[in-house]
């Protein structure tokens, strides 16, 4: 098993390019050309609906319309979210074959790293609850993931400086009455994006290497 | 021999058969991607468990569907 991991650290990406980007790796990493790829970005703001969600989570239809705020159907599984600057989003695209097949077992991964660099950054994470990453009563992070030929696409958004504003005009992942929290809201203070981007990425590496590497010699 | 949903996770009980890459009578190879499965969380391909012709699709696009219910007969070869 080969545990390397390219990471790719970019800037403000609208999410059509990203997803492009998403294909080629997932398309490429299927023909076993390029190893597992960490994506870590923010996404300009908009709207995703998952393959299970329709619009009627969205409670209040003009606000988007008046911020010209586009509302995209995707692949991904889960229901709806919000993406804007200041949000971290970690798309990883690692090969499962090699390592765990099993979809349960990388949505709890994925949960746990995220919960280990909010921690690194000083957030008080709740042990696992319900799905997605909580702090205290508030969710910070949401999850919707893709695999295909068991490569992994899509993945995690996290909220750390971004406006939680349009978080209350829908029902985040498709659960009424629930609140969103950030880490600039957790914290008092906004925090330097890119030393944040680097924790999420450090971290994962690790998370990778110590949470496959345990499932491989534990089979 | 009888296809059936998986054990998905321990909080998703139930998934949406969100697409077939397979028509009924066609063949299939083992491991050959099956079905597209969305769950609250996921989407992923149920892979074939076995080569053969698949002869009955039991849960549709769109049909809701249990772990350990038929979603699907194949005929193995």
């Amino acid at each position: 098993m080969d545990l390397r991991i390219n990471v790719l650290e970019l800037g403000v990406i609208k999410y059509l390019d990203a997803f492009k980007l998403q294909e080629e790796l997932l398309r490429r990493r299927i023909e076993g050309t390029i190893p597992d790829t960490l994506i870590v970005l923010e996404h300009e703001s908009v709207l995703t609906l998952g393959r299970l969600s329709s619009e009627e989570n969205i409670i209040d239809r003009r606000y988007f319309d008046e911020n010209r705020i586009d509302i995209l159907k995707t692949r991904r599984g889960g229901k709806i979210t919000y993406h804007a600057p200041g949000q971290i989003v970690l798309y990883p695209i690692i090969d499962l074959r090699d390592k765990k097949k099993d979809v349960s077992f990388y949505i709890d991964f994925l949960e746990r790293t995220v919960a280990r660099s909010l921690s690194a950054m000083g957030v008080e994470v709740d042990e696992k609850k319900r799905r997605g990453v909580w702090s205290g009563e508030k969710k910070i992070a949401f999850i919707g993931i893709g695999i295909n030929s068991w490569v992994s696409y899509h993945g995690v958004s996290v909220n750390v400086n971004n406006s939680l504003d349009a978080f209350r005009k829908i029902n985040p992942c498709g659960e009424e009455n629930i609140e969103v929290t950030s880490v600039k809201e957790c914290l008092g203070i906004e925090v330097d994006i890119k030393r944040a981007k680097h924790i999420f990425a450090k971290e994962f590496t690790r998370s990778l290497e110590e949470e496959y590497g345990y499932a491989l010699k534990a089979a | 021999m009888l296809l059936k949903l998986p054990e998905l996770s321990e909080n998703s009980q139930e998934a949406v058969i969100t697409a077939w890459h397979i028509k009924e009578t066609e063949r299939v190879q083992k491991n050959q991607d099956l079905l597209e499965i969305s769950t609250d969380k996921a989407t992923f391909d149920l892979e074939a468990p076995c080569s053969g012709v698949l002869a009955r699709i039991v849960k549709g696009e769109g049909d809701n569907a249990s772990p350990g219910e038929v979603i699907a007969e194949i005929r193995e070869s």
